[in-house]
C-alpha cells in the first residue's frame, strides 16, 4: 500500500515537472506571462516531492519490510533519529530527499514571481527540467518504492521496480551502514549539503533563461543573489558538519582527508566562493558578466558531478555506497547539462559580454580577481588530482593514486596566498588602491601580525609554517578590525555615539561586513588546521587496568573495562581517566569504544574526546584483550578553533544575507565619488 | 612628526618582531626523528592496499594495522623513509603511493595545474584597461 502510494506520488510529480516545463516555455513567449497559471503544476509538483518523502518515512517507521529499501537499510532495532535519518541515508533515499528540496525550492520560486516576468517564468521551465531528471530517475532506476519479492536467509534478495504484485517482507531488516548510524550528525551532515547543492539549481536556471533570452542586464544576477547565498550557507554548514562528524566517529582523529567523495563537496563550494566574489564586482563595477555565467554552470554542473562521485562507484573512495546503474545516467545527465549549457553560452557570449575593464589590479576588483584565479586553480587542481588515477588508468592501464600528500602541497600555497589577498584586498577600495591607501589599511594589520608570529616563536613554536599562518591570521583579522573601527570612527565623528556608530556601520552595509566576519572565520580556520596538522601529538600506549602513562601535559590511568549490549550493536570499551602530569587530580573520565555490529561482522573504534581551550584530547582504542588495552592518543592543538571558525564563517554567510542595499551604482561618477567618500 | 617619519615609526615594530622570528626559528624544521612521528608521516604516505582511498594512516582494517606494525619495525630495524617506501612499492605497486612520484607520467600532473595557472594569469592581465592610463581616484 505505501509502496504504491509513494510510486503514485513520484509519478505525480514527474508528470507535473512535464507539465512545468511545457506551460512555463509556453507561457515565457506570450508578452505578458502570468505565474499563476503555473500554479497547478508546480504544486503537483511539491505535492507529490512531498508525498513521496512523507510516504518513504512512514514506510520506514512502521517497519514496512516488503520496501525492498526499508529492508535493506533499517531494523526493527534501530534508534528512531537513524530510522528517519536511513529516509536519505542510502541512494535512493537520497534522491527521494533530492527531489524533495528542489520541489520546494521550485515552489519558492514560483511564490515570488510576478505578473509579467517572463525570465523567472524560464527560469521555472528550466527548473522543471531538472526535476524531470530527478523525479524520472526515481521512477526507474533509483526507485525507492521497488518491493521485495524474494527473501533468502531473511535478507532480501529480490525486487521488482514496479510496486504492483506479490510482496514479500523479511522479518526484520539488516539495518544502516554502521558506520552512518553511529553519531547524530549523520543525521543532519546529508540534507544540510543537499540543500546546499539544490540551492545551486535556482542560480543556474536564471542564468540560462537570461542567456536563452539574450538578456544583457545583470537582472539575473540580482535576483539570485540570495539564492546563492543561502545555498551556499548550507553547503559551507554541511561540508563543516561533515568534517566533525568525521572527526567524532572515524577513529584516527583526521576531518579531512581530501577523499573523493569529500572533494567532491568541496568543488561546488570552492566554484560558489569564487562566484560569489566575481558578482559582487559585477554588481559593482559592471565587470566579469560572460565569467559569472561560467562560475554559474560550473558550480551546477559540480553539484551533479559530485553526486555522480558518490553514487556511481567509479571512484574508489570511502564514501561511494552504492554501485548502480545509477552511475551511467548521472554521467549522462552531466553531459547534458555541461555541452548543453556551454554551448549555450558560447552562442550568446558575444551578446552578454560586456564591458568595463580594470583600472588597476592594485584594487578591490584586482583582488576579488586574484580570489577567483586561485579559486579556479584550487578547483580544477582538485577535479584533476581526484580524477587522474582514472585517467592514467585508461591511457596506460598502469594503477596509480592521488591522495593527501598532493592535495596538501596543493592547498597549503593557495591558502597561505588567499590569506594575503584577504589581508591586503578586502578593505581596499574599488578601481585603483594606491600605494598610499594600501599602506594606510594594512600597516595595523602588519604590525599585530608580526607581533603574532613572534609571540608565537616566544612560545616555543618552532614550525614555520605554523608561525606564518598565525601571523597572516592576525593580519587578516586585525586590518578588518581596524577597518571596522576607521568606518565607525567616521560615523562616530559625524555625531553617533560609540555603540550606534558600530551597530549602523553594519548595518548600513551587511553584505560587505558579513563577508568580512566569514574572512576572519577563515582565517581561525587557517590557523586551526595548522595546529591540528604540524603541532598535533599522536602515540599509542599499552595500558593493564590501574597503570597510568604520561602523554604529553597528562597523565592517563586505566580504570576499567566495560561492555554492555545496545539495539544491533554490542559495545565494549574502557573508562580512562585523564589526570593532570602529577597523575593525582583526575580532569575527566573517558570511554573510548569498540561497537560491534554483528549483522555486519563489522567491528568499528569509537573515540571518545576531551575538549579544553588549550587542546583535544582524543582517545580511541586500537587493540583490547582481558589483560589490557592499546590506546591511541592524540592530542590536537586548538582543535575548537575549527569548528568555531567555521561556524564564523557561516555565520558571516547568514550576516550577508541581511545586505541592506547600498544599491549597485551603475555610472563610474558614481564610483568615483563613494570611493573619495570611502579614503 | 612627518609623513615620512611616522611610517617609518609604524615598521618598528615589525622589524623587531621579524627579528625575534628570525632569531627563534633559525634552526628550521629539522629532519623528523621521532620514531612515531616518522612512522605516521609514512602512513599517511602509503594507500591502505585494500581500502577504497584511505591512507595507512587513516584506516582501521586489520590489514592496515599490520602494516603500520611493519612500519614501526622498519623504523626501529634503521630503514630510511625511502628505503621503507620503495619496499612497500616492490610489495604492492605504484598504487599504493599516494603521493605519485613527479617522473615520467607525474610530471602531468603538476604541469597541467601550472599551465591552468598561467592561462589564468593571461586573462586575468588581460583584462586591464589598455586606452589610456588608470585614473587616480583614491588618496
Amino acid at each position: 500500500m505505501i509502496a504504491a502510494a509513494g510510486y503514485l506520488s513520484i509519478l505525480a510529480a514527474l508528470v507535473s515537472s512535464v507539465a512545468l516545463v511545457v506551460e512555463a516555455i509556453r507561457h515565457s513567449r506570450t508578452p505578458e506571462p502570468d505565474p499563476a497559471r503555473l500554479k497547478l503544476p508546480v504544486l503537483g509538483l511539491v505535492i507529490g516531492g512531498v508525498a513521496a518523502f512523507l510516504l518513504l518515512e512512514i514506510g520506514i517507521l512502521t517497519h514496512d519490510f516488503s520496501i525492498a529499501y526499508v529492508a535493506k537499510n533499517t531494523a526493527l532495532g534501530t534508534p528512531f533519529v537513524f530510522l528517519l535519518a536511513a529516509g536519505w541515508a542510502a541512494l535512493q533515499g537520497s534522491v527521494v530527499l533530492w527531489g524533495l528540496m528542489l520541489a520546494v525550492f521550485t515552489w519558492l520560486v514560483w511564490r515570488r514571481l510576478k505578473k509579467g516576468d517572463g525570465l523567472g517564468v524560464l527560469a521555472l521551465a528550466i527548473m522543471g527540467a531538472v526535476s524531470i531528471f530527478w523525479f524520472g530517475l526515481m521512477a526507474t532506476a533509483a526507485n525507492p518504492f521497488a518491493l521485495c519479492t524474494e527473501v533468502v536467509n531473511g535478507f532480501c534478495s529480490a525486487t521488482s521496480s514496479v510496486p504492483i504484485g506479490d510482496a514479500v517482507a523479511p522479518l526484520d531488516g539488516i539495518g544502516p551502514n554502521p558506520l552512518l548510524a553511529n553519531h547524530i550528525l549523520m543525521a543532519v551532515h546529508p540534507p544540510l549539503l543537499y540543500v546546499g547543492y539544490v540551492g545551486f539549481t535556482v542560480p543556474f536556471a536564471f542564468a540560462v533563461a537570461a542567456l536563452i533570452r539574450s538578456e544583457r542586464s545583470m537582472v539575473w544576477l540580482d535576483r539570485t543573489h540570495r539564492w546563492s547565498l543561502v545555498a551556499w550557507v548550507f553547503l559551507t554548514a554541511g561540508i563543516l558538519l561533515g568534517a566533525w562528524w568525521s572527526y567524532e566517529v572515524l577513529g584516527w582523529g583526521g576531518y579531512w582527508a581530501w577523499d573523493p567523495v569529500e572533494n567532491a563537496a568541496l568543488l561546488p563550494w570552492i566554484s560558489a566562493t569564487a562566484f560569489i566574489h566575481s558578482a559582487t564586482v559585477q554588481r559593482r563595477r559592471s565587470m566579469l558578466q560572460a565569467w559569472n555565467y561560467v562560475l554559474v554552470i560550473v558550480t551546477f554542473s559540480l553539484t551533479i558531478f559530485g553526486t555522480f562521485l558518490t553514487r556511481s562507484g567509479v571512484i574508489a573512495s570511502v564514501h561511494a555506497f552504492s554501485l548502480s546503474v545509477v552511475g551511467p545516467v548521472l554521467l549522462i545527465f552531466l553531459g547534458v547539462i555541461v555541452f548543453g549549457s556551454f554551448g549555450l553560452f558560447a552562442v550568446r557570449a558575444n551578446t552578454v559580454a560586456s564591458s568595463p575593464r580594470l583600472d588597476s589590479l592594485s584594487s578591490r576588483e584586482g583582488f576579488i580577481l586574484l580570489n577567483n584565479l586561485l579559486m579556479t586553480l584550487f578547483g580544477f587542481t582538485i577535479i584533476f588530482g581526484t580524477m587522474y588515477p582514472l585517467l592514467v588508468e585508461a591511457f596506460t592501464g598502469r594503477e596509480v593514486s592521488v591522495g593527501r600528500p598532493f592535495f596538501d602541497r596543493v592547498a597549503v600555497p593557495i591558502a597561505f596566498l588567499l590569506l594575503i589577498a584577504i589581508g591586503v584586498g578586502a578593505t581596499s577600495p574599488w578601481r585603483v588602491a594606491t600605494g598610499k591607501v594600501l599602506w594606510k589599511r594594512t600597516r595595523v594589520g602588519l604590525n599585530v601580525g608580526f607581533v603574532v608570529a613572534a609571540l608565537a616563536v616566544l612560545g616555543g613554536i618552532g614550525s614555520v609554517a605554523v608561525v606564518a599562518i598565525l601571523g597572516l591570521a592576525g593580519f587578516v583579522i586585525a586590518n578588518i578590525i581596524a577597518f571596522y573601527v576607521h568606518q565607525a570612527s567616521r560615523s562616530h565623528g559625524g555625531g553617533k555615539p560609540w555603540p550606534s556608530a558600530l551597530l549602523s556601520t553594519i548595518r548600513n552595509d551587511m553584505g560587505f561586513w558579513g563577508g568580512q566576519v566569514a574572512h576572519i572565520g577563515l582565517a581561525l580556520v587557517a590557523v586551526a588546521i595548522a595546529t591540528t596538522s604540524v603541532l598535533a601529538i599522536r602515540t599509542e600506549v599499552p595500558l593493564v587496568v590501574g597503570e597510568t602513562a604520561i602523554v604529553d601535559d597528562y597523565c592517563l590511568g586505566y580504570i576499567e573495562p566495560f561492555d554492555r549490549i545496545e539495539p544491533e550493536r554490542n559495545v565494549q570499551g574502557a573508562r580512562v581517566a585523564i589526570l593532570d602530569r602529577s597523575c593525582e587530580n583526575t580532569r575527566v573520565v573517558l570511554e573510548p569504544r569498540l561497537h560491534e555490529y554483528p549483522k555486519f561482522g563489522q567491528v568499528i573504534a569509537t573515540p571518545q574526546v576531551w575538549t579544553t581551550w588549550i587542546d583535544d584530547v582524543y582517545l580511541t582504542i586500537a587493540a583490547m584483550d582481558e589483560n589490557g588495552i592499546r590506546l591511541k592518543v592524540l592530542v590536537f592543538p586548538l582543535q575548537w578553533l575549527l569548528w568555531v571558525g567555521g561556524l564564523t564563517i557561516v555565520a558571516g554567510g547568514v550576516l550577508a544575507l541581511g545586505r541592506k542595499s547600498r544599491r549597485p551604482s551603475r555610472t563610474p561618477e558614481a564610483f568615483d565619488e563613494r570611493e573619495r567618500a570611502d579614503v | 612628526m612627518s609623513d615620512r617619519a611616522r611610517n617609518l615609526a609604524w615598521l618598528i615594530v615589525p622589524v623587531i618582531a621579524l627579528a625575534i622570528i628570525v632569531v627563534g626559528l633559525w634552526p628550521g624544521d629539522q629532519a623528523e626523528t621521532d620514531p612515531e612521528a616518522r612512522a605516521y608521516s609514512l602512513a599517511t604516505r602509503l594507500k591502505c592496499p585494500i581500502c577504497a582511498g584511505e591512507s595507512l594512516a587513516g584506516s582501521q582494517t586489520d590489514l592496515a594495522k599490520d602494516l603500520r606494525v611493519l612500519i614501526d619495525d622498519e623504523i626501529a630495524a634503521g630503514s630510511t623513509d625511502q628505503e621503507i617506501i620503495d619496499k612497500f612499492v616492490v610489495n604492492y605497486g605504484e598504487q599504493v603511493l599516494l603521493d605519485p612520484p613527479s617522473t615520467g607520467w607525474g610530471v602531468v600532473l603538476w604541469v597541467v595545474p601550472l599551465g591552468i595557472l598561467a592561462a589564468g594569469i593571461v586573462a586575468v592581465l588581460g583584462l586591464r584597461r589598455k586606452d589610456k592610463e588608470p585614473q587616480e581616484v583614491s588618496t
